[in-house]
């Protein structure tokens, strides 16, 4: 009745049952009655076991049992997908009590690795051949395997490079850096097709080697920081402190003299030797009385400068209303150049506080007289 | 031997009575469609145009539309008699052939030919439509969920429309719904929007424009004949599409100069101790945030002028266009919220729609007087307007515009402070 497997289990059972028994009449402990408690039970069911599966064993003779055997089949492949899935589990718990964007990775793993297990469990099922069944399963996975793989793969590489890049001292060494990369990528391509008789494991150790020094160029790139960048100010910055005068300042530099928003304008205002002068689409030829904006609306309105001495357009707007710049300008306008101004009129030009502040008018530091007055209605 | 209910009907005599009860119900719809078109009071028939841009239009639509019936009713008519003469009766299957040249050519010519003959007229009728250079008038037209607002420009040599106010100087001209024009001026509209896209289309003026948040359209309208002619928005633009309606009026010269000096007249405050001088400080603590009344003065419950401030709407703080209909002149118009409802009652309406166009003028400056004013509606609107147009205008609500409304909210008017902006308004004209 009792297979020679299953004595050596029956037997670490009943001792198991009498420390159990002793150690809880005598001793009374909670935690150690409960431990071996445990014992007691995991090893009688071990025991039950074998001897329900009569030790595994076949006997030679026995040709059905032994094409039935779990001996005679193929073992189940190995994965990694059980381990991916406890992974997941630990990346979500951190998750949970860090930031949202773990969890969702630990919640994207879980559900990609629970798909792949039971992908992997049903193609091992479709037949006795593990050939076949890997087969088959590669047919249905690979679909969202090797796209899945590739982003994520190019998705290191471009984040590993562009961490190196902007760790780099200066804008001069990322061009060299660059450079230097482009050259080697270059050469590596030519020379693999040009040299039939790069091996397979040759072209691997190469590309193993890239990619080591590539995430663990990344990986010190961004620990170390990226250097310091200049942010480059904007006109509405120096607007915003008062700083729309005749003088150049860096939101100047390298302005764009042409004009994106030209198909929709509001107006265009020109600057000549005479003064401002404005048109809007429709009118032919300049005009000088007051400009008439609509409020609460943008309005494109396109600055252009024919005197030789660069100039911007500037208006003065409500000041002290919430929501809305006290000021705005263009950017330096070199001669025969334009530049736009969206311009959104928050309050009526017959505003107590807009009436005070002298009224809407468009003018030209440096250029006294170059006034066009605005009117809201 | 028969039956005793009579003989048993065959297939064929089921199938015949079937097809006569179908003809029947098709040609009797047919009819009512047909008959439908022939209907004269269509205030927004493309078909009877009245200016010259519905005209162009008209004329090009109209053989287009014939040229198109001829070849339906050719083809139809040819499926029809090979259906009937070739019908299966038994006759062996003919011998079949694949491909005829000649015929294949014929396909593709005709369709060519025919397709080239109407876009030449086409091409030049929409290049005709795209016309600046003869404006003789140009109006500013924005777009707002749901109201079209206009505002009149003042040009450079002081005129409006090329009409100089017969006293004083002119200034610029906001009104909304409906858009004054002088009768035989060529008109360019502006348009633009101010939140979503919406199409502006008189159909008896001219075809339709989107207005694009961010872009500037142009339309041309000019008509010679005075009247009042309808449109609505045809660009779907949320809740109340539906009832963003807009009007334009067309005045005789004379009456365009009498509508344009009445507009530019100085702001009149009700006298005192009545019930409209209430109406206008309610109107200032309750509707002044958002609608703006030209010249109108908070004096602050003084006599002191020095304590007077002029009262200016912020309508971009709390309404998502950042807009709210100018309601200066308010009766001058015959309708609000959109065009959508008459400010007139409806014989008082009928006065002024079925006017002749000698008399049109007359009957339309005589703007919304106390009997004629359509109460009804303007009460409903002023107790509550989201009940009667629907509007994003709950401010639980309204967490994607930060609290701002898209039209008019619910203000829990008392009946009382309604009867006193009844007053108010009224002498908004």
């Amino acid at each position: 009745m009792f297979t020679t497997g299953s004595k050596l289990l029956l037997g670490a059972t009943v001792a198991s049952l009498v420390a159990t028994l002793l150690y809880g009449i005598l001793a009374g402990g909670l935690m150690g009655t409960i431990g071996l408690v445990s014992a007691t039970a995991a090893l009688g069911t071990l025991a039950g076991i074998v001897i329900f599966t009569r030790d595994a064993n076949v006997a030679a003779d026995d040709i059905d049992a032994f094409a039935g055997a779990a001996a005679a089949t193929d073992r189940p492949g190995g994965g990694m997908w059980p381990l991916a899935i406890g992974l997941a589990a630990v990346t979500m718990t951190v998750g949970l009590v860090t930031y949202t964007a773990i969890f969702i990775l630990g919640l994207i793993l879980l559900i990609a690795g629970v798909a792949e297990w039971m992908l992997q469990a049903w193609a091992e099922r479709a037949s006795s051949d593990a050939r076949h069944n890997a087969e088959v399963r590669g047919r249905l996975a690979y679909t969202a395997e090797m796209p899945a793989a590739a982003a994520i793969g190019l998705g290191i590489v471009i984040y590993a490079f562009s961490r190196v890049m902007l760790g780099l001292p200066s804008k001069t060494s990322t061009i060299v850096g660059f450079a230097v990369a482009a050259s080697l990528v270059l050469a590596m391509g030519t020379l693999v097709g040009t040299n039939r008789k790069v091996s397979a494991p040759t072209l691997t150790g190469l590309f193993a080697i890239a990619g080591v020094v590539l995430i663990s160029g990344g990986a010190v790139a961004g620990l170390n920081g990226e250097r310091e960048i200049e942010i480059h100010k904007t006109t509405a910055y120096y607007a915003a402190k008062g700083e729309c005068g005749a003088e150049e300042v860096s939101a100047d530099e390298d302005a764009s003299q042409t004009v994106a928003g030209k198909a929709s304008q509001a107006a265009e205002v020109t600057l000549d030797d005479a003064g401002l002068t404005y048109v809007k689409p429709g009118d032919l030829v300049g005009r000088t009385d007051a400009l008439q904006l609509p409020r609460s609306n943008a309005n494109n309105v396109v600055f252009r400068n024919e005197t030789a001495e660069p100039r911007r357009l500037l208006i003065e707007l409500a000041p002290d209303l919430e929501g809305s710049p006290p000021r705005m300008c263009t950017q330096l306008v070199k001669e025969g150049g334009a530049a736009l101004l969206t311009v959104n009129f928050a309050v009526p030009s017959f505003d107590p506080a807009v009436v005070d502040n002298g009224g809407y008018a468009f003018t030209v530091p440096g250029v006294d007289g170059a006034r066009l007055e605005v009117v809201v209605p | 031997m028969s039956s005793p209910a009579g003989p048993v009907p065959t297939l064929d005599r089921v199938s015949h009575r079937s097809l006569r009860r179908v003809g029947l119900v098709g040609a009797a719809a047919a009819a009512s469609v047909g008959l439908s078109s022939c209907a004269t009071d269509a205030p927004q028939d493309t078909w009877q145009p009245a200016g010259e841009n519905a005209q162009m239009i008209h004329d090009l639509q109209w053989p287009i539309f014939a040229v198109a019936g001829v070849v339906g009713v050719i083809v139809l008519g040819f499926i029809a008699f090979i259906v009937v003469k070739y019908r299966d009766k038994g006759q062996p299957i003919p011998e079949q052939t694949h491909g005829k040249a000649w015929l294949e050519y014929m396909f593709i010519a005709i369709p060519a030919v025919i397709l080239a003959a109407i876009a030449i007229p086409t091409v030049g009728v929409v290049m005709a439509l795209a016309e600046t250079d003869d404006t003789e008038c140009t109006i500013n037209v924005t777009g707002q969920q749901w109201w079209w607002e206009y505002d009149y420009e003042v040009g450079p040599d002081g005129t409006i429309c090329g009409f100089a106010p017969s006293a004083g100087e002119a200034s610029p001209i906001i009104t909304s719904g409906q858009v004054v024009i002088p009768a035989g001026t060529k008109v360019l509209l502006r348009g633009t929007s101010r939140d979503v896209i919406h199409s502006y289309w008189i159909p008896k003026l001219n075809g339709k424009r989107d207005m694009v948040p961010g872009r500037v359209h142009y339309l041309r309208l000019s008509s010679e004949t005075p009247g009042i002619y309808a449109g609505q928005c045809t660009e779907f633009c949320g809740l109340s599409h539906a009832n963003m309606r807009m009007e334009t009026i067309v005045l005789e010269p004379a009456d365009f100069q009498t509508w344009l000096d009445n507009e530019l007249e100085p702001y009149t405050s009700p006298d005192e101790g009545t019930l409209a001088k209430q109406g206008e400080a309610t109107f200032i603590a309750q509707c002044a945030r958002c609608h703006q009344v030209n010249g109108l003065v908070d004096d602050r419950g003084t006599d002191d002028p020095s304590d007077d401030t002029v009262v200016v709407s912020y309508p971009d703080q709390f309404v998502y266009s950042g807009a709210a209909p100018n309601l200066t002149n308010l009766m001058m118009r015959n309708t609000f919220a959109g065009a959508t409802w008459d400010l007139l009652t409806p014989e008082c309406r009928a006065d002024v729609w079925e006017a002749s166009p000698e008399e049109f003028g007359a009957a339309f400056l005589r703007g919304v007087s106390d009997d004629c004013l359509n109460e009804i509606d303007l009460r409903e609107w002023l107790r509550n307007s989201p009940a009667k147009k629907p509007m994003y205008a709950d401010a639980e609500m309204l967490a994607e515009t930060d609290g701002k409304t898209r039209g008019m909210p619910y203000l829990a008017l008392s009946e009382d402070q309604i009867d006193e902006l009844i007053a108010y308004l009224l002498e908004r004209k």
